[in-house]
C-alpha cells in the first residue's frame, strides 16, 4: 500500500513506471505467501504474473517513453499533496468499507481486501489526476493490480484459464497503447490526453 | 363488385402512382383518379349496407399477419378520403405544374400518391403494428408535401414544428397500442370492450389522436403547416388529415371501454376549440391561416358532438346521444367537403395574386367571378348558415344536445353551456367569414397586381365544382346521406343501429330545400331590378374628403377588431402604432399581428427552459478523459452506496 502512495507522490515518468513495477512483483509473490503448500498452479501464475507485470511491462512502458521522446514530467492536474491526501483518504476508507462488507469468515482479517480496494481508487485517482498517457497507463495497472488482489481470495476457484485471459489481455492491452502512444506523439506532437478533446464528437 | 377488388385496384393505382408520377403526369392523373374512384365505390358498398369486409393474409409483414377490416366507421372516413384524394390530385394538375414548380412538382405528385395510400392503411389496418406504421408514413408523407416548397424559411420551419407534434403524437400512440398488445396478448385490433383494465388507455390515444385532429391546446402545429402547404395540401390537410385524429378517437372509443370521465373532456375540449379556434381565426390576416384556425374551431364542434355520445356512451340507447354522434360524423363529411372547397379557391386566390395577405387584395370579384362565387358559398356553409350542409350537421348536434337537456340527466349540465358555446361560435364564424369574403373579393384592389388577376382553369375550376356540388347535395338531400351515418353509428356502438332518421331530421330536406328556392328566388328578382334599373354608381360617404382612395378601405384588422378585443385576453395581438405628430405629419403606421399564443407564449418559453437544461448538460461532454473516468467513479461509488445503504436499512 505504500506502494500507492509512492505512486501517487512520484512526479517523474521512470520512477512511477518503477513503483508500478515492483508493486507488480510484490503482486506476484503475494500467492506463495499466502498458499500454504506449494501447488504447480499457484506457482505458474505466480511466475508469469512477475515475469509480466515485475519486467515485460515496465520494460515496455519504458520503451515507448523512450520512443515517444516524451519529458519526464508527470503534469499532474490534482496536485501531488492533494492527491496523496487523496490515496490516504481512500485507503482509510477502503479499511473500513472493507469491514461494511459482508466477506466470508476466513476472509474477514486478512489485509487483502482494503488492500485491493485501496489500490483500485489509487488507480482511479491516477486515472483522473495526471494528463499523460503513460501515467494513465499506470494508473490502469495500478486499478488491475487491485483487482488481481482482490482475485487472488478466489484463487481456488478461478479457473487458470481465466487468469491466463487477465494476464494475456493486459499485456495486449499495454502494448496497443505503447504503440498509441507513439502514433500519437507522431500525429499531434504532444501527449498530453487534455489536447484530445477537439476528437469528442 | 365487392369491396375487395376495388380495394386492390386503388392500392394497385396508387402504388403505380408513387413509382411513376414523377415523370408522367397525366397517366398519374389518370391512376389516381381511377385510384381513388375504386376507393369510393368500395366505401360506398360497405356504406350502403354490405357486410363488412375483413381479409387475413396467409403470410407475415413485420412478424405480423395482415388484417385489414372494412366497416362502417372506415370506410365512412375512406369515401371522404378518396373524394378529396381524387379531386386534390386534379386540382394539382393545373396549380402545382411541372412550368411552375419544375423542382418540385414530380416530388409533389409522388408524395400525394404515398400519403393517400397511406391514409387508406391506417384506414383498414386492424392490427396495431400496421397502424402504427402506417402512421408513421402518412406523417412522413404529409411532411414532404407540406415542405415542397421548401426554399423558403417559414415552410421549413412549418414542416418541422409539424414533424415534432406529429412524432410526440406517434410516441402516445406507440405506448397506446403496446400497452393494448401487452394487456391482450396480441397486435390484433378488434372490439374489446368488455375489459374496464385498460379504459385508461383511452387518455394516451386523446393525446396522440387528439394532436393529429387539432384539438384545442394540441393544435399548435396546425395553422402554421396548413397555411405554408401548397393549397391541394392544405385542402387535403385540413379535409381529411386531422379527420384521421378524430377516425382514430372514434374507432378506439367504439372498440375500447372508456373512462367515465373522457365525454366531458373531450367535450370541453372541443368546446374550448370551437370559441378559441374561431377567435384565432378572426384575428388573422393570412386568409390561408384563417381557414386553418377555422379547421381548429370545426374539429371542435365535432369533438363536442362526440364527446355528448362519450357521455351517454353508459347508459345504452340514448336518443340524443346517437343524433349528436350522428352529427358530429355528418360535420367530419361536411366539413371535409366545404374546407376542402375553400382552401381550393384559396389556393385559386394564391396562384392569381401571389399574395396571402388579405390587406394586399380586395375586388377580386370582378375578375374572379367563378373563385368568388365558389369561395362564398364555401363559406355560408362553414357558418353553419341554412340551407348549407353545415347547418344540417350542426343541426344535428343542436338537436342532440336541446334533447340531453330537456332529458333532466347529468348529461343536460354538459350539454346546455356546450349549446351556448356552439351558438357563440356560430356567430363568430359568421363574422370571420363575412370579413374574409369581403376583404378579399369586395371593395376595389388594393394592389395593382390584383387588379390584373386572372380566373383559374378548368382543372382548378372542375374539382371546386365537384365540391360545391355535394356540399349542395348533402344540403338540399340530407335524407340520402342518413344511411351512411347509420351505418357509421351502429359499426361505433351495434346497440344504436337503427335504420329509421329521426324526425327531427326527416324534415330537414324540404325545409332547406324551400329556403333555397327562396334565396334563389330573391336573387334572381334583385339581378333583374339591377339590370332593369341600372345600378347608380358613387362614392361611399367619405367624411367630406373628396379623393378617396382603394388604401382607405377597411382591412381585415379593422374588421375583426372589435371583436380580437373581447378575445384580448388569449389572442393577446402584438400592436406597433406610431401616431402622426406635429402639423405636418411625415408618416404613421399601425401594425397588428396575431401570435399563436399557445405556440408562442406557452410551449416556446417551455422548450426555451428544456434546451437550456440541455445545453447545460453537454457541457458534461467535453473530451476530457480524466472526467470520464471520475465520472465512472463517481457512479460506482453511487451504486455501491445504495447497495450498501440499501442492505443496512
Amino acid at each position: 500500500m505504500g506502494l500507492n502512495l509512492l505512486a501517487l507522490a512520484s512526479s517523474r515518468l521512470p520512477s512511477l513506471i518503477g513503483a508500478v513495477s515492483v508493486q507488480g512483483i510484490a503482486l506476484g509473490v503475494m500467492p506463495l505467501l499466502i498458499e500454504h503448500e506449494l501447488r504447480w498452479l499457484v506457482l505458474l501464475v505466480a511466475v508469469a504474473t512477475v515475469g509480466l507485470k515485475g519486467f515485460v511491462i515496465p520494460t515496455l512502458l519504458r520503451r515507448a517513453m523512450r520512443t515517444a521522446n516524451i519529458d519526464r514530467e508527470v503534469e499532474p492536474s490534482i496536485g501531488f499533496v492533494p492527491s496523496l491526501l487523496l490515496g490516504a483518504g481512500g485507503t482509510i476508507a477502503a479499511v473500513a468499507l472493507a469491514r461494511a462488507l459482508p466477506l466470508l469468515p476466513e476472509h474477514t482479517g486478512s489485509l487483502l481486501v482494503p488492500g485491493a480496494l485501496a489500490s483500485v481508487l489509487t488507480g482511479f485517482v491516477l486515472l483522473i489526476g495526471r494528463s499523460k498517457a503513460i501515467s494513465q497507463v499506470c494508473g490502469y495497472l495500478i486499478l488491475e493490480n487491485g483487482i488481481y488482489l482482490f482475485g487472488l481470495l478466489l484463487i481456488h476457484s478461478t479457473p487458470l484459464l481465466v487468469e491466463a485471459g487477465i494476464l494475456l489481455d493486459l499485456t495486449v492491452g499495454v502494448f496497443v497503447i505503447g504503440i498509441i502512444v507513439d502514433r500519437i506523439q507522431r500525429a499531434f506532437d504532444s501527449l498530453d490526453t487534455r489536447k484530445l478533446t477537439v476528437l469528442r464528437e | 363488385m365487392t369491396a375487395g377488388p376495388l380495394l386492390l385496384i386503388a392500392a394497385a393505382g396508387l402504388a403505380a402512382g408513387i413509382v411513376m408520377g414523377r415523370a408522367q403526369p397525366r397517366l398519374w392523373l389518370a391512376l389516381t383518379l381511377v385510384a381513388t374512384t375504386a376507393g369510393l365505390l368500395a366505401a360506398g358498398t360497405i356504406l350502403l349496407g354490405a357486410p363488412a369486409w375483413e381479409w387475413r393474409s396467409g403470410f407475415d409483414f413485420a412478424g405480423e399477419e395482415f388484417h385489414l377490416r372494412l366497416d362502417g366507421v372506415s370506410s365512412f372516413f375512406l369515401a371522404l378520403l378518396s373524394l378529396i384524394g381524387g379531386l386534390g390530385a386534379a386540382y394539382s394538375h393545373e396549380y402545382w405544374t411541372d412550368e411552375r414548380y419544375p423542382k418540385s412538382a414530380g416530388r409533389g405528385r409522388m408524395w400525394w400518391s404515398a400519403l393517400v395510400l397511406s391514409m387508406g392503411m391506417v384506414l383498414l389496418s386492424s392490427n396495431g403494428l400496421h397502424f402504427l406504421i402506417a402512421w408513421e408514413l402518412f406523417a412522413v408523407s404529409s411532411y414532404f408535401l407540406i415542405t415542397l416548397d421548401r426554399q423558403r424559411r417559414d415552410v421549413r420551419a412549418a414542416g418541422w414544428l409539424f414533424f415534432a407534434a406529429s412524432h410526440f403524437g406517434t410516441l402516445c400512440l406507440f405506448a397506446f397500442f403496446a400497452a393494448i398488445a401487452a394487456h391482450h396478448g396480441t397486435w390484433e385490433l378488434g372490439p374489446m370492450r368488455d375489459d374496464p383494465a385498460t379504459a385508461w388507455l383511452f387518455w394516451l390515444a386523446l393525446a396522440g389522436f387528439g394532436l393529429k385532429a387539432g384539438l384545442f391546446p394540441l393544435h399548435i402545429w396546425l395553422p402554421s403547416a396548413h397555411a405554408n402547404a401548397p393549397s391541394h395540401v392544405s385542402a387535403i390537410l385540413s379535409g381529411v388529415s386531422i379527420k384521421m385524429g378524430l377516425y382514430g378517437l372514434v374507432r378506439f372509443s367504439g372498440w375500447l371501454p372508456v373512462p367515465a370521465a373522457a365525454g366531458w373532456v373531450v367535450l370541453g375540449l372541443g368546446a374550448a376549440g370551437a370559441l378559441l379556434g374561431i377567435a384565432f381565426a378572426l384575428g388573422q390576416n393570412d386568409y390561408k391561416r384563417l381557414l386553418a384556425y377555422s379547421s381548429v374551431e370545426n374539429m371542435g364542434i365535432i369533438a363536442i358532438g362526440l364527446g355528448a355520445a362519450l357521455v351517454a356512451a353508459p347508459p345504452e340507447d340514448a336518443g340524443w346521444a346517437r343524433l349528436a354522434l350522428a352529427g358530429a360524423l355528418l360535420h367530419a363529411w361536411n366539413h371535409g367537403l366545404f374546407k376542402s372547397l375553400l382552401f381550393f379557391s384559396a389556393g385559386s386566390v394564391l396562384h392569381a395574386t401571389g399574395t396571402r395577405e388579405m390587406s394586399r387584395l380586395g375586388g377580386l370579384w370582378r375578375t374572379m367571378p367563378w373563385t368568388a362565387a365558389l369561395f362564398l358559398l364555401g363559406a355560408v356553409a362553414v357558418c353553419a348558415l341554412p340551407p348549407l350542409n353545415g347547418f344540417v350537421s350542426e343541426w344535428l348536434i343542436y338537436v342532440g344536445l336541446f334533447d340531453a337537456v330537456t332529458s333532466h340527466g347529468s348529461a343536460a349540465w354538459a350539454a346546455m353551456p356546450a349549446i351556448i358555446v356552439l351558438g357563440m361560435t356560430g356567430a363568430l364564424a359568421l363574422a370571420t367569414f363575412a370579413k374574409a369574403g369581403a376583404i378579399i373579393f369586395l371593395g376595389a384592389p388594393r394592389t395593382r397586381r390584383v387588379a390584373h388577376a386572372h380566373e383559374s382553369g378548368p382543372w382548378m375550376r372542375g374539382p371546386m365544382l365537384v365540391l360545391a356540388a355535394g356540399c349542395v347535395a348533402v344540403a338540399l338531400a340530407p335524407l340520402a346521406f342518413w344511411p351512411a351515418v347509420a351505418r357509421a353509428v351502429g359499426a361505433w356502438r351495434p346497440a344504436w343501429e337503427a335504420s329509421e332518421p329521426p324526425a327531427a331530421f326527416a324534415s330537414l330536406g324540404p325545409v332547406q330545400l324551400t329556403l333555397a328556392l327562396a334565396g334563389v328566388t330573391v336573387a334572381m328578382a334583385l339581378w333583374e331590378r339591377g339590370r332593369h334599373r341600372g345600378v347608380r354608381r358613387a362614392l361611399t360617404w367619405d367624411c367630406g374628403y373628396a379623393l378617396p382612395s382603394a388604401r382607405m378601405q377597411y382591412t381585415s384588422g379593422s374588421f375583426g377588431g372589435l371583436a380580437t378585443g373581447w378575445f384580448g385576453w388569449i389572442l393577446q395581438p402584438e400592436r406597433t402604432l406610431r401616431r402622426p405628430r406635429g402639423l405636418f405629419p411625415r408618416e404613421a403606421l399601425a401594425l397588428q399581428r396575431v401570435p399563436e399564443t399557445v405556440l408562442e407564449r406557452v410551449m416556446t418559453p417551455v422548450g426555451g427552459v428544456i434546451l437550456q437544461v440541455s445545453a447545460a448538460a453537454r457541457r458534461l461532454q467535453h473530451g476530457r478523459l480524466q472526467f470520464y473516468i471520475f465520472y465512472v467513479v463517481v457512479g460506482l461509488a453511487a451504486l455501491a452506496a445504495l447497495v450498501l445503504f440499501g442492505s443496512m436499512r
